[in-house]
């Protein structure tokens, strides 16, 4: 005899171990970072709704420029990435000696933790690391890579450790086109870059883009790398956070910040939504 | 004969033809070797530098080797001991992981209700908020709970982040288990824990295994909401990397012995991964939000 629970209950019933540890450990701190940041249930001040912390936050000198910062740690690294994770994935598609091995060891830094590949680029980059060793007796001068104002040290480092990443994603969504799809596609005359930039490509887009978002959010919060390779100014959004909230103990302008960079990855997001669907309904078929 | 038209050779020369296997091969030997290869070397060498002689500018390989960094690490409590710690907290965190996600994967990957869209979105949204904001958020409450610096409140605070690519992964291997074989279960008098226990879990075995080595992994490099929640009363092989690099005196031949001992489990791991792991398991989880 077999007791049948509501189908509803049920589902709820499962929902809820995953669904709700998000809510109370994720959904809850970010209300809760919500309403602090207009001075509600903030920790240590309880003055009520107040617009204070926003002020604060757009009206700093050195919060815009950490804002404008952590824009630009978003972008760079991703958008280098990018350029060389495709055409990456498309060459780890071809066959070619030895192309298990590469498969395997490119993954590689995915494993490796960001403060290692700070540390990395620190002992290659630095001043007196090994590059510059290296190019000295050619006459070469490396310039200023890192703490430099361009953060070049921060987007080697990022980049490196999101080139992986992404190829893996672009790569997965490659090997997934029907190879009938190419098949016709070459059968009805186009050519190899024709069929990359007209078939692989927009069929791949979706993978594209969601490694692009994700690596992009990455980038934005990232703290750890920055606060080693970066310059000394401007300091991003996230160094800011850390530092009021446990040095200066300002919660409210934090959660300002927090709330701030989090519009952000969803605006992101938002836009990711709409380029997938104008997508598919413009290729069709794509049904995710 | 229009189809001979067609096969006549293209006079222009094709790219990506089979001969130019060896030059990708070449190519992306050289790209490896230059950016994982030697920068490896470089900090493996650091590791062995002779603290008599220094290694300094000019000089591309140490004057002299000597094991006194790995010896002094080997005799160092604080890095034995975080290195437990990193382990402990890693299989904490992988086994929180899979229970938590078990169920929900299963209700998405299988059942029918209202608002699983809005649920599904909601299950991977620690993605897409960086960790810095979710620790200091978490932090405001594990401050009343007391959670803050401890060990439980590092793996509550990770966990966050493991559970939205474990999720995802089981749901995409449950999804692929056939409903026939859960409906003959059940017809067969099977209950759902028996059905949990003797088919879910044996068929969803290599989505636990591969979610699990990425939880693990995820957990054992973890350094930002770790740091945020534990430190510095919780110190991970991370977060003492992180106060050899960030101090004021920069110390590379430390730094870069705990690099070799963080690195060493994530390779073992990797390369077992590697044999059990497909890159469709890594791209469904990430490749679509």
């Amino acid at each position: 005899m077999i007791r049948r629970l509501p189908h509803g209950l049920v589902a709820t019933l499962l929902v809820l171990p995953a669904g709700g540890y998000l809510a109370l450990f994720f959904g809850l701190p970010l209300v809760l970072a919500l309403l602090g940041s207009f001075g509600i249930y903030t920790r240590g001040d309880d003055g009520g709704f107040t617009l204070r912390h926003y002020a604060d936050l757009f009206g700093t000198q050195a919060y815009r420029d950490g804002l404008m910062f952590s824009s630009y740690l978003a972008i760079v690294p991703t958008v280098v990435s990018l350029a060389i994770s495709l055409p990456l994935a498309v060459a780890l598609g071809q066959t070619f000696p030895g192309r298990r091995l590469f498969n395997a060891l490119y993954k590689v830094p995915l494993v490796v933790p960001g403060i290692v590949a700070a540390f990395i680029v620190m002992t290659l980059f630095d001043r007196g690391g090994m590059a510059a060793r290296v190019l000295a007796p050619f006459g070469l001068d490396l310039p200023k890579l890192v703490r430099d104002d361009w953060a070049i040290g921060v987007v080697i480092a990022t980049a490196w450790k999101a080139v992986p990443f992404m190829t893996l994603i672009i790569g997965g969504s490659l090997g997934s086109i029907p190879k009938d799809v190419l098949s016709a596609a070459r059968t009805l005359g186009a050519g190899p870059w024709a069929v990359f930039l007209r078939i692989k490509l927009p069929l791949a887009l979706p993978g594209i883009t969601a490694a692009f978002l994700l690596t992009f959010i990455g980038g934005m919060g990232s703290f750890a790398v920055p606060n080693l390779l970066g310059p000394v100014y401007p300091l991003p959004l996230s160094v800011h956070m850390y530092v009021n909230a446990f040095e200066r103990n300002n919660w409210g302008l934090v959660a300002a910040m927090g709330t701030v960079l989090s519009l952000i990855s969803v605006a992101v997001l938002l836009l990711y939504y709409r380029a997938t669907r104008s997508l598919r309904s413009a290729y069709g078929g794509e049904h995710r | 004969m229009t189809i001979a038209a067609e096969t006549a050779p293209d006079p222009r020369r094709e790219p990506f033809q089979p001969s130019d296997g060896r030059w990708i091969t070449l190519g992306l030997g050289a790209a490896l070797l230059i950016a994982l290869g030697l920068p490896l070397v470089v900090a493996l060498l650091w590791s062995f530098m002779d603290p008599a002689t220094g290694w300094f500018a000019p000089d591309i390989l140490p004057p002299s080797y000597a094991m006194d960094h790995w010896q002094w690490a080997a005799g160092n409590d604080s890095i034995v001991k975080a290195l437990g710690l990193s382990l402990f907290i890693g299989v904490c965190v992988t086994v929180l992981t899979g229970i938590l996600a078990l169920p929900t994967a299963y209700a998405l990957a299988k059942l029918p209700f209202r608002m699983k869209r809005a649920v599904e979105l909601f299950v991977l949204a620690p993605l897409i908020v960086p960790g810095i904001i979710v620790a200091i958020g978490i932090g405001t409450i594990f401050f009343r709970l007391d959670l803050v610096f401890t060990i439980p409140g590092v793996i509550l605070v990770q966990t966050v982040g493991t559970l939205p690519f474990m999720v995802r992964v089981l749901a995409a291997t449950i999804e692929a288990i056939p409903n026939d074989l859960i409906n003959a279960a059940r017809t067969l008098g099977a209950g759902p824990l028996m059905v949990a226990r003797h088919l879910l879990i044996p068929l969803a075995w290599p989505g636990f295994i591969a979610g699990g080595l990425l939880t693990f992994v995820a957990s054992f490099e973890e350094f930002e909401k770790t740091f945020i929640i534990g430190s510095p009363f919780v110190q991970t092989l991370p977060v003492i990397l992180w106060t050899y690099l960030g101090g004021r005196v920069m110390i590379f031949p430390t730094a870069a012995v705990v690099t070799f001992i963080l690195l060493a489990p994530m390779l073992v791991i990797f390369f077992l991964a590697e044999r059990v792991l497909r890159d469709d398991v890594m791209a469904s989880g990430m490749g679509k939000l």
